[in-house]
């Protein structure tokens, strides 16, 4: 019989991993982390460029992630291959999955987007549409209105993906290679291949990224528009709980959040109940979000108001065991096929950490203990939540 | 090139578990992938079930696993049931370490454990349910009509596999208690495990299972429609559908990549923007299969699309593709072949729809370094004439 924690290791094996050159130097390359999972002939590579947008530009990354993304869609489909573009709070990403054999193509195709977009007045139009849409979806349905006025609420310095209007405007009329210049530098880029590749034919294929193109756009403000002046739809009493826990050890508050979500769950099975660790370069921090029918939000709320608390008093070793052995294959399940995989080694890597820091993640989840949540509780309980309510809506009666 | 070729090959083999038990039960050990997904495919279905009685089997199925729900729950493990025509699948997704409990329980459910009343009420009331609501589907009521089509109104596999929301609510506790005796045997079962896994850590497995070849019920030769079958179906749009049968010595692969290509030529377009939606699928069951091709499009031309379908598929029986054209298409064929196969659980679902098919426990999940231009042309070649099936509201037969 395999050794378990033999698997555990296969499973999250430390990568090979080559780190940035320093910021500067002559020649920077992009940070590489390979893992090599041989199940089936198919790599995955992600790449990601850890930069905020620029001042006054909130939104830019991911407009030029709507100008690129048809064209490196287009390359991919020729081998058969599938292409995924995000902007989270720590990079702009892309995700291609295709062919092991197909590599170098895969790492061209991929570097094109290293350079800024050279968009016709349409496309950039059509993008500032999507990403216009995007952006007000963000504040017109509730879960999503409830995480966002969290997010802004705990990380005022993480603007939103989708960016604002006025700093649309401004990358209407804005030179976009500026504003990539402003962003862009060889050494921020983060490259994660899982598959069935090895180190070397990685880095051959990402040998040659693009030079930092000079001094880019001036910085400016960006001015976010106030939540409590949007109205979003609502069938239900939402209400969210958002606590800064910068301080807190990442496995425990991890733990933590998934401790409270199930006391919660036991407690409101009429309601829809979320508890997430948020995790960026912004800082860390814990949010609870809460769905219920208009006629129990009041003893919800009691209910949520005293959870800490409550999950404090009724906390055992073996809770905290089953919790974080439930995290941890979780995260298995999660990143069973490499795309996935190359998402979770990614996160991390785009948060400026060290190579191997997910899998000293996941063993760090293995040993937390009572005390350590205890101790997170006790971070959380001392602390002002953030609050954010939004009351179902009611049609007015004629 | 060919260094990768082999590569691939070593990749996507199947290790046979070497044991008495081989062709039951089948490991594809893969270090490095993080979870381990277990396939158990039983042969019943539709075919064995009484009439008045459609869909009992689904019914078994999900009635003798939801009373395991809380256990696989615990393990952090996820089980899917899907009823197929000639059989039904059960899929759990598990960690390294929870994986021969997961299974064992999906195991001792289904082979030990009697029915649950209680739970077999609960899945009739939902299953019920949950027909009732897909019988106003359009997708559901094409496959229905092509299943008809192809196989023929008596055939038990011309019938939807999951039965209707009338006969699931006819079938008593007794009647599944019974069928569950009947027809979820061991003789009937194959298994496929996919992971982190040592090939001696299936022997658990081996107590559930009985030697030799799988039980099947068999099933009469189908009887497809020799004319076009059309449906009146209450929508502003039309779904037209091409089914192709074939043999159970069809080049199977050579079928993928003809459907991908057809499929491809008739999709939306710059040139043909009235194609709302387009599908290409290779359903494979013992003694044959079916290539099906669908498109949904403006109810006035369903009959110009349903040819522009067949001469899609024409197009490659006619001449063989020249070399460089059949290697670019070859090269996306290989990438999206590969991708259908990226999580565990698919290529469990594979492995062991293989081994249900043609008792196959080794070589490659999926054939492709083999393939050629002339293997391609021959698998078009050997094509028949597709029954064809119309679903839509047809707004010129009606002004006739």
């Amino acid at each position: 019989m395999l050794n378990l924690a033999v698997a555990f290791a296969v499973a999250f094996a430390a990568p090979d991993t080559v780190p940035p050159a320093p910021a500067g130097a002559a020649l920077a390359e992009p940070a590489i982390v390979v893992l090599r999972q041989p199940a089936l002939p198919i790599v995955a590579l992600r790449l990601s460029l850890l930069a905020d947008d620029p001042p006054g530009y909130a939104g830019a990354g991911h407009l030029m992630q709507h100008l690129l993304l048809p064209r490196l869609e287009e390359r991919v489909a020729r081998v058969g291959g599938r292409v995924q573009a995000i902007r989270t709070s720590d990079a702009v990403v892309y995700t291609v999955v295709g062919p092991a054999a197909e590599l170098d193509y895969l790492a061209e195709t991929l570097r094109g987007v290293l350079r800024a977009p050279a968009a016709g007045t349409g496309e950039l139009l059509a993008a500032a549409a999507a990403v216009a849409q995007e952006r007000s979806a963000e504040r017109e349905i509730a879960p999503q209105y409830v995480r966002a006025a969290l997010r802004a609420r705990l990380f005022p310095a993480d603007l939103p993906a989708a960016g604002t209007d006025a700093a649309m405007a401004r990358l209407n009329t804005a030179r976009l290679d500026e504003v990539w210049a402003a962003m862009y530098r060889p050494e921020r880029v983060s490259i994660v291949a899982v598959g069935d590749v090895e180190i070397a034919g990685v880095r051959r294929a990402f040998r040659d990224v693009p030079a930092a193109a000079g001094e880019g756009v001036a910085p400016l403000a960006d001015t976010v528009r106030a939540f409590a002046a949007d109205t979003p739809q609502a069938t239900r009493g939402w209400f969210g709980r958002g606590w800064n826990a910068p301080g807190a050890d990442p496995a425990a508050l991890t733990v933590t959040a998934r401790l409270l979500r199930n006391h919660l769950r036991r407690r409101m099975t009429r309601s829809a109940v979320d508890v997430e660790h948020w995790w960026t370069h912004h800082g860390q921090g814990l949010a609870l979000v809460v769905a219920t029918a208009d006629s129990l939000v009041p003893v919800a709320r009691r209910t949520v108001e005293g959870s800490l608390a409550g999950l404090r008093d009724n906390l055992d070793e073996r809770l905290v065991r089953d919790a974080a052995a439930s995290v941890r294959r979780e995260m298995l399940f999660f990143a069973r096929t490499p795309e996935r995989m190359a998402d979770v080694l990614g996160a991390f890597s785009d948060r400026g950490e060290e190579a191997g820091s997910a899998q000293r993640f996941y063993a760090a989840v293995a040993r937390v203990t009572e005390d350590d949540v205890r101790a997170v509780l006790e971070l959380l309980l001392a602390a002002q939540p953030a609050v954010v309510e939004v009351p179902a809506q009611r049609l007015n009666r004629r | 090139m060919r260094i990768r070729s082999i590569a691939a090959c070593i990749a996507l083999c199947v290790l046979p578990f070497p044991a008495a038990a081989q062709e039951r039960v089948v490991v594809r050990p893969e270090p490095g992938t993080p979870v381990v997904a277990a396939e158990v495919l039983i042969a019943v279905g539709p075919a064995d079930e009484a009439a008045g009685k459609e869909g009992i089997t689904y019914l078994t199925a999900r009635s003798v696993t939801a009373p395991i729900v809380p256990i696989l729950d615990s393990l952090t493990a996820q089980l899917t049931v899907v009823q197929h025509k000639d059989a039904v699948s059960f899929t759990v997704i598990a960690a390294p370490d929870t994986w021969e409990e997961a299974t064992r329980t999906l195991l001792v459910a289904l082979f030990r454990d009697p029915v649950d009343s209680l739970a077999t009420v609960r899945e009739r009331t939902a299953t019920a349910a949950e027909l009732e609501a897909r019988e106003a589907s359009p997708a559901d009521a094409l496959a229905r009509q092509v299943d008809a089509a192809v196989f023929g109104q008596a055939h038990p596999w011309g019938r939807a596999a999951v039965g209707t929301a009338a006969s699931v609510r006819r079938v008593r506790v007794a009647d599944v208690d019974a069928f569950l005796r009947a027809g979820f045997t061991a003789d009937r079962a194959v298994v496929a495990i996919v992971g982190p896994v040592d090939p001696e850590a299936a022997q658990a497995l081996r107590g559930f299972m009985d030697p030799g070849p799988v039980r099947r019920t068999e099933v009469d030769a189908p009887a497809p429609a020799d004319r076009p079958v059309r449906q009146q179906y209450n929508s502003i749009t039309a779904w037209v559908a091409a089914v192709y049968p074939f043999d159970a010595d069809a080049d199977e692969e050579a079928l993928r990549m003809l459907a991908r290509l057809a499929v491809e030529r008739v999709s939306f377009g710059p040139l043909r923007p009235q194609v709302y939606d387009s599908r290409a699928e290779v359903t494979r069951h013992a003694g044959g299969g079916q290539l099906r091709l669908e498109l949904v499009v403006p109810p006035r031309e369903v009959e110009d699309w349903a040819e522009r379908l067949s001469a899609a598929v024409a197009e490659y029986a006619g001449e063989a593709l020249g070399e460089a054209q059949f290697s670019s298409r070859l090269r996306r064929f290989r990438g999206e072949r590969m991708l259908e196969l990226e999580s565990p659980e698919a290529r469990a679902r594979a492995l062991a729809r293989r081994v249900l098919v043609t008792g196959r426990t080794t070589g490659a999940l999926a054939d492709l370094d083999g393939l050629t231009a002339e293997r391609l042309h021959r698998a078009a070649r050997a094509l028949g004439d597709p029954v064809i099936v119309f679903l839509g509201p047809f707004v010129e037969q009606r002004r006739e």
